[in-house]
This record gives C-alpha cells, sequence and structure tokens, in this order.
C-alpha cells in the first residue's frame, strides 16, 4: 500500500468528563488517521464514545468534559490547541461539519429554512445576501428540495423529516468542508428515507469531495455506505479495517458479538443473539481489555494487561489477545460465518441489508 | 384566522356572562339582604315605618325586589279615591290583586298599606344585564324626561375649544365622539355601561365613576363658557348631559340645557393610579429580570448565577408583607414616606417605594422563567447544530436561543401590562395608595354588591382578553402558531 493521504490524524486521544465530583474516561487513548475522500464508519453499541470521539474534532465537547491527552491534527494543526469558540469558527462548518441524529429538532423552529441556510454561507463565505440567498436555493436543489426557490421561505415545522434531513445536509455542505460527520443521521428516520438519505450523502461526497465520518449502530448502514469500519468499545476503537475485512473476517470477539446480534441472522422462532452483560463503568480505571467481562473468548491475560494492536492486514488491526501467537486458535462464531451469503439471502426476502 | 378570532371572542363573552351572573346570583340570593344595610348610617338613625320605607326603596333601588306604596296600588282599584282613603273593600281588592301576582301585601304602623314583590334569580339576571349596555339616541330627552325638543339629531360641530365633534340633540349627552389631550385622543359617549349605583359607600354614585372619577379637590381653571363668559371652574365641557331644569348660574354658562358636566379632580382616579404604579413597576421588573435573567443563563454556575438564585431564593421566601415593611423601613432611613397620603399625591416620593416594591417582587418569578427557558433553549439540538454551523456565541445566542427562549415570555405580556388596573392589595394597603387594589376586598366586606359585580366584570373581562392577546402576540413572535378553528372544535 502506498502512501495514505491522511486528512485527520487522532494521537493517544483521552478525554474526561467530570460528573458530579467523580471523573469519567469517555475516550481511552485512541491512535487513528482518517483517510482523505473515504467513509469512515465508526460502530459500537451506546455509551461506547462514538459521538465524544467525533466531538472532538469540532471542539464540541460538552462544558464538563476535557481533552486530557493527545492531538489531533488537521491541516497542519493541532485542535487540542484551540481552546477558545472564537478560534474553532475557521474549523466548525468550514472545514468540519457535522450532521445529527434527529432532523425534526437540528433545526430552529422559528426561524426560515433559507434564512438557516444562508447564516452560513454569509458567515463562512462572505456572499452577500442576495448572494448567499442563490447559493442556499441551488444548495437546496442540489439535495432534492423540489421547489426550492418557493420552499426558501417557509418554516422547519413545514417540512417532512426526510426533507429536514436534507437541508440539514444542505446546510452542513454549505461551505464545501472538507469533513463530514454524521452523527446516526437516518436513526430517526424510516427506512425509506433513510436510504434516499444514505444515497444523497454519498452522492454528494462523490461531487463535493469530502471525507464522511458516520457514527452509526445499525451495521445495515455500515454495509452499505463504509469504506474503512473502526468499531469502538469502551472509549476504545478495539477493531478496524476495510468494511469486508471486518464484515467477513472480524478478529475481535466484541466485533464478533455485534455481528452475531443482526436482526437479519435471526431464525424466525429463536431468540436473536445479544451480547451478555453490560458495557465496563468508564469511572473506573479498566484493566485489561474492556470487553473480557463479557467475552467467553476471554483468557487470564485479558484481565491482566491491554491488548495491543495486532495487525492482520496492511488496513486491518484488531486489539486482542487472542491474536497474540501464543493464542490457543479460536475460530469465528458459527453465527457469523458465512455472513455475505445469508445477508444476500434475507435481502432477497426484504430484509434491511440494501445492496449497494 | 378572523374566523378564529370571532369565534374566540364569542366564547369570551359567554364565559364573562357566565361568570358575573354566578357572582350576581350569589350576592343577590345567597347573602341575607339585611345585612347590606349594617354598615349605613341613614339606616341606624331611622324608625319606625321611616326605616320601613327606607328600606324597601333602597332595596328596590340595588334589584332586589319590587317596591310599591299604597297610592301605586290604589292606581289599580276600582275606586282609586276610596282606596287612597282606606276604604277596607278597595284595599282588600287590591290586596287581593297584588298578592295574585306574588307580592306580600302589609300595612306599615300608621296603616298605609305597601307590598313588594321579591324578584326570583332570574328576574334579577334578566333586570341587571338588561340595563348594563346604555345606548345613547337623540330620543333620550324624550323618553326619559318627557320632554319635546326641537331639531333632535346628529349633527357635526365643534366644541367649545373649536375642535370638530360628533354631536347630538335630543341625546343624554351633547358630544358624542370628541377629541382631547388625554389618552386615547378619540372619546366617545355614545355607549355607556351601566353597573348600578353604589351603596352603601359613595352611596348614589354608579359604580364605574367611583373608581374611574378622579380624587382630592377639584382642579378649577378658566373655561370660557358657551356664552361667551369666563369664570373659574373645574367643568368637563365635554361631558355635557341633558338637564331638565337650569339654575341661574346655568344659564349664565350655558346656550342649551346641557349643562350638567363631571369636574376635573386634582387626582388622578383609582384605576389610573394603580395603573400608572402598575405600569412603570412593570417596565422595571421586566427591565430588570429578563436581562438578569440572560445573564444567570449565560452565567450558569458561575458567580452571577449563584447571586442571583440568592436573591431569588430570598425573594421568594420572605413573606411579601415582610418584604414591604422591610423596604418601607429602608424608605425611611433615607426619607421617602411610609405612607402614601403623607406627602400626597404631587410629590414624587410618594411613589418610589410603592412603585419599587411592586417592580421587585415579580422580578423572582420572572427572573427563574427566562432563567429556565433560556437554559432550555441552550441545550437544544437545533442550538448546538447552529454551534457546529461555526457560528459564534454571539451569534448563536442572538439569532437562536434568544427569540425562541422569548416566545413564552412574550405571551405573558399583554396579561401583566392589563391587568395591572387591578391594583396591587398588600402593597397598596401598606402604603394607604387610593387605587384599586383595595377595591374588591372592600367592596366585598361593606356588602356593596354593585361595585363587586362592576369589579368582577372588570377583571374578568381583562383577563380574558390579555390572555387572548398573548395568544395573538404569540402568533406573531412564533410562526408555528397559527390560529385557526378547525371544523369539529
Amino acid at each position: 500500500m502506498g502512501e495514505k493521504n491522511i486528512i485527520l490524524s487522532v494521537k493517544d486521544l483521552e478525554v474526561k468528563f467530570q460528573v458530579r465530583e467523580r471523573v469519567l474516561t469517555a475516550i481511552r487513548n485512541i491512535s487513528y488517521d482518517f483517510e482523505e475522500g473515504k467513509v469512515v464508519a465508526i460502530v459500537g453499541e451506546s455509551g461506547s464514545g462514538k459521538s465524544v470521539f467525533t466531538k472532538t474534532f469540532t471542539g464540541m465537547l460538552e462544558v464538563n468534559g476535557t481533552i486530557s491527552k493527545g492531538e489531533i491534527w488537521f491541516e497542519g494543526k493541532n485542535l487540542v490547541e484551540k481552546t477558545k469558540d472564537s478560534e474553532w469558527e475557521e474549523i466548525r462548518g468550514k472545514k468540519i461539519a457535522m450532521v445529527f441524529q434527529d432532523p425534526m429538532s437540528s433545526l430552529n423552529p422559528i426561524l426560515t429554512i433559507g434564512d438557516q441556510i444562508s447564516e452560513v454561507i454569509i458567515k463562512h463565505r462572505g456572499l452577500s445576501k442576495e448572494e448567499a440567498k442563490a447559493e442556499a436555493i441551488s444548495l437546496m436543489e442540489r439535495v432534492g428540495i423540489p421547489n426550492a426557490a418557493n420552499r426558501y421561505d417557509e418554516y422547519p415545522f413545514q417540512y417532512s423529516g426526510g426533507m429536514r434531513q436534507r437541508i440539514v445536509i444542505a446546510i452542513a455542505l454549505a461551505c464545501r468542508p472538507r469533513i463530514l460527520i454524521c452523527d446516526e443521521p437516518t436513526t430517526a428516520l424510516d427506512v425509506t428515507i433513510q436510504a434516499q438519505i444514505i444515497r444523497l450523502i454519498k452522492e454528494l461526497s462523490a461531487e463535493f469531495g469530502f471525507t464522511t465520518i458516520y457514527i452509526t449502530h445499525d451495521l445495515g448502514v455500515v454495509a452499505n455506505v463504509a469504506d474503512v469500519v473502526a468499531v469502538m468499545y469502551g472509549g476504545q476503537i478495539i477493531e478496524y479495517g476495510n468494511v469486508e475485512e471486518i464484515f467477513y473476517d472480524s478478529r475481535h470477539p466484541y466485533t464478533w458479538g455485534l455481528l452475531s446480534s443482526l436482526p437479519q441472522l435471526g431464525t424466525k422462532g429463536d431468540d436473536l443473539f445479544a451480547i451478555r452483560g453490560t458495557p465496563p463503568s468508564l469511572f473506573e480505571e479498566i484493566k485489561g481489555d474492556a470487553f473480557a467481562l463479557r467475552s467467553q473468548y476471554a483468557m487470564q491475560i485479558d484481565f491482566e494487561e491491554e491488548p495491543p494492536f495486532f495487525k492482520v492486514s496492511d488496513t486491518h488491526y484488531a486489539k486482542t489477545w487472542l491474536l497474540d501467537p501464543r493464542a490457543p486458535k479460536v475460530e469465528q462464531p458459527e453465527a457469523i460465518r458465512g455472513l455475505h451469503e445469508r445477508l444476500m439471502a434475507s435481502t432477497s426476502k426484504g430484509g434491511g441489508y440494501s445492496g449497494k | 384566522m378572523k374566523r378564529y378570532i370571532l369565534v374566540r371572542l364569542l366564547k369570551s363573552i359567554v364565559s364573562i356572562f357566565l361568570v358575573v351572573s354566578i357572582v350576581t346570583l350569589m350576592l343577590f340570593t345567597l347573602i341575607p339582604r339585611m345585612n347590606i344595610f349594617e354598615k349605613d348610617g341613614a339606616y341606624k338613625k331611622l324608625n319606625g315605618d321611616a326605616k320601613t320605607s327606607y328600606v324597601y326603596t333602597k332595596l328596590d333601588e340595588l334589584g332586589y325586589l319590587d317596591f310599591v306604596r299604597q297610592s301605586e296600588m290604589c292606581a289599580l282599584a276600582s275606586d282609586v279615591t276610596a282606596c287612597n282613603n282606606n276604604d277596607a273593600d278597595q284595599i282588600a281588592e287590591v290586596t287581593k290583586l297584588y298578592e295574585e301576582k306574588g307580592y306580600n301585601v302589609k300595612t306599615m304602623l300608621n296603616g298605609t298599606l305597601y307590598g313588594y314583590y321579591d324578584y326570583k334569580p332570574f328576574e334579577i339576571l334578566w333586570n341587571y344585564f338588561s340595563k348594563v349596555i346604555v345606548v345613547d339616541n337623540p330620543d333620550f330627552v324624550k323618553n326619559t324626561y318627557g320632554v319635546e325638543l326641537e331639531n333632535t339629531g346628529y349633527y357635526f360641530g365643534l366644541d367649545y375649544n373649536n375642535i370638530p365633534a360628533l354631536m347630538c340633540n335630543g341625546s343624554q349627552y351633547k358630544y358624542q365622539i370628541y377629541f382631547d389631550a388625554s389618552f386615547p385622543f378619540i372619546h366617545q359617549n355614545i355607549i355607556h355601561f351601566n353597573f348600578g349605583k353604589s351603596y352603601p359607600t359613595k352611596a348614589g354614585m354608579n359604580t364605574l365613576d367611583v373608581i374611574g372619577f378622579g380624587q382630592g379637590e377639584l382642579k378649577s381653571k378658566d373655561v370660557t363658557f358657551e356664552t361667551g363668559q369666563t369664570f373659574k371652574s373645574p367643568v368637563n365641557l365635554h361631558t355635557a348631559k341633558y338637564k331638565v331644569s337650569l339654575d341661574g348660574l346655568d344659564s349664565k354658562k350655558f346656550n342649551d340645557n346641557y349643562a350638567d358636566c363631571d369636574s376635573y379632580y386634582q387626582a388622578p382616579s383609582m384605576v389610573n393610579m394603580s395603573y400608572l404604579m402598575g405600569i412603570i413597576s412593570i417596565i422595571i421588573t421586566y427591565g430588570l429580570a429578563i436581562p438578569a435573567g440572560i445573564l444567570m443563563s449565560r452565567k450558569k454556575d458561575k458567580l452571577a448565577d449563584k447571586i442571583g438564585l440568592v436573591y431569588i431564593n430570598i425573594l421568594n421566601s420572605i413573606p411579601s408583607l415582610a418584604f414591604i415593611f422591610f423596604m418601607r423601613q429602608i424608605g425611611l432611613m433615607i426619607g421617602l414616606p411610609a405612607s402614601f397620603p403623607q406627602l400626597g399625591y404631587f410629590d414624587i416620593r410618594s411613589y418610589i417605594m410603592p412603585i419599587l416594591i411592586l417592580g421587585l417582587m415579580s422580578t423572582p418569578s420572572l427572573m427563574t422563567w427566562t432563567r429556565r427557558y433560556m437554559l432550555d433553549q441552550a441545550n437544544s439540538d437545533y442550538v448546538k447544530f447552529a454551534k457546529a454551523k461555526g457560528l459564534s456565541e454571539k451569534e448563536v445566542f442572538n439569532k437562536h436561543i434568544l427569540k425562541n427562549a422569548i416566545i413564552p415570555i412574550v405571551n405573558g405580556i399583554p396579561a401583566s401590562i392589563i391587568l395591572c388596573i387591578s391594583g396591587a392589595f398588600i402593597t397598596e394597603s401598606a402604603f394607604s395608595v387610593p387605587g384599586m387594589g383595595k377595591m374588591l376586598p372592600d367592596s366585598i366586606k361593606l356588602l356593596n354588591n354593585n361595585m363587586v359585580i362592576t369589579l368582577v366584570f372588570i377583571f374578568t373581562t381583562l383577563s380574558v382578553l390579555s390572555v387572548f392577546a398573548g395568544d395573538l402576540l404569540m402568533t406573531v413572535v412564533d410562526p408555528r402558531i397559527q390560529l385557526t378553528s378547525k371544523k369539529g372544535e
């Protein structure tokens, strides 16, 4: 593999939150390089730190959260050094944009759609009001709002959920950002709209040439859009690799668990697979592998020492002692073997695994 | 929208009518009617037949019953003269006649006959409401005084200031629509409300005049009358009413019989008094509480917020009476009067403490709500999204947080402005301010029924209207709210 074009590089990042006199470590030493132009999906269960991780790229951590360690390199600058909101204005919305989960509440209910799009354009690109309006209308058309000129002066409540998410995307793209972070962009939408929005983001990323970071727990979406998948657990990335590698050749027991619990894999009448136990408390220091307590493959070492990343291929790494040469050889669980074929089969029956 | 407003107004009128009806019925039927004489000095001095006659005349006036004297009853007798001379047969005849109509017929100590008919609840209401709205008309003089005037009807003319006015001959008021320098500059005398007479305090005065007329000394100035003569007089010529018989002085001043005028007074009326204080105190409340609430929300958990919370908690926990007396004491220390009449209407120092207290007392709740609405908005998704768009904190605050947070506050503004008419009972009592606040409790205590009804009507109407006005105002600031009445509602 040749020189990778890294757009955003995270080094040894640690994020702590002050919660009622106690300290919670939400992100534990993540190092990760985002490649330009790729679609990266960050997956993991609730509380694994997916959102917090991406919030650090735009300085949007809640007031009680701080980056206690690490570096985030973007365009030759270390973003961690930015402390004031005014310093962030250069990045937020302009270079790195975000799309939030719930389009119903992402838009200000009492400002017109047009105002909300053009305010970004005026702010970041210094266009006049008229120019911004023309630009906003063309953006609205681009994201698929019919009759955009007339709908410019309407309010969010006059738009459907899918339409609103299109507007949110238009706002996010108004300044031609280099990175678009989509925080579960389709969770609040129904399935058909989900597919439309995902397709739209995909088309736009080709057209505008931005790098997309998806945060999701919907593996269907991941399979559909991602080039690269990073699996997060307990505030760490525990496995990452190309989408095929994660789906068909995953190595971490947590990734196995995650894939086994795909509802599409369930047989009618049987209980769906669920990962037993609960995620570790991030208030306490975690010793060894964070997933050890819930893993049926846990070894003695998992409770004593944190595993390093083991290389599976040039693009695929996993943070589990199972990959240590000394570990006993463990096969992928039955449930996810031949995943591709079975998913394809379920698709023909009308499942949610919509083909690319 | 128009339809909604219409329906809503209709509903408002019905609800006001219901409230006033219930209060009227309660006052007239649940309170023993003889109780109203307890505070009446004249009643105590009277004895025997004079007392009986006084009682029934008053009760008749107040709308409890219909009182008939012998002369009136005998008008129906077959031999009127004999009846008036206490002829036993004739008396028995009219007694029977009136008893059949439901009257109680009795004799006084001196043998004269009288009767009274207790109105049923429905009749009380009907009698009351049928008289509430009085519309002036060109036949008023003819119908009321039986005087035939020439050239009755409306005409445009100039008033005594040579300002055009719609005038009328034959009506009760000479000036039907006129302009002057006092708010709202255009005035009318066509429709008047009549809620009956005040009794036992300010007996004989219309209840609306009691609260609406100026107080204190008459305010005289040089007035040039229609006859060209100039006198020092307090009259307000625009209120000229028809007077049947003119005295010598009247004919020196007026060319016609419209010589009965209201007067100007030195001091403002009760309503104006309360309103003046109320409005200034509201400006203080909003002026202090909204910026303070905003500041607190922006500096949440910092020093400014903590100071604000301490202030709110202190003011909320101190009983208002204690706060008033505490402030009054501070006022005394810096040379402000302890009660309003000490320095009177014309000294600004009389007003400072009552207004300041009124203003401060409502700050805690408004601060709490402002802070809370601001925080609610600041934590909303679209504010986070606005921030993620790269807007500066100031832009996010002005464009996104403030506009949304202000909506529920805007809703309450009309109510606070309109309802200051009702006055503030505790503060006004503590400073002996002659305002509206004490009127309702006082009139309830004195069983001044008509006054109670008047006040209930005024307060109900204003409340209903101010809620309505608040809703209308909401449609201006919040595009999501549209007033429409759907079918099937």
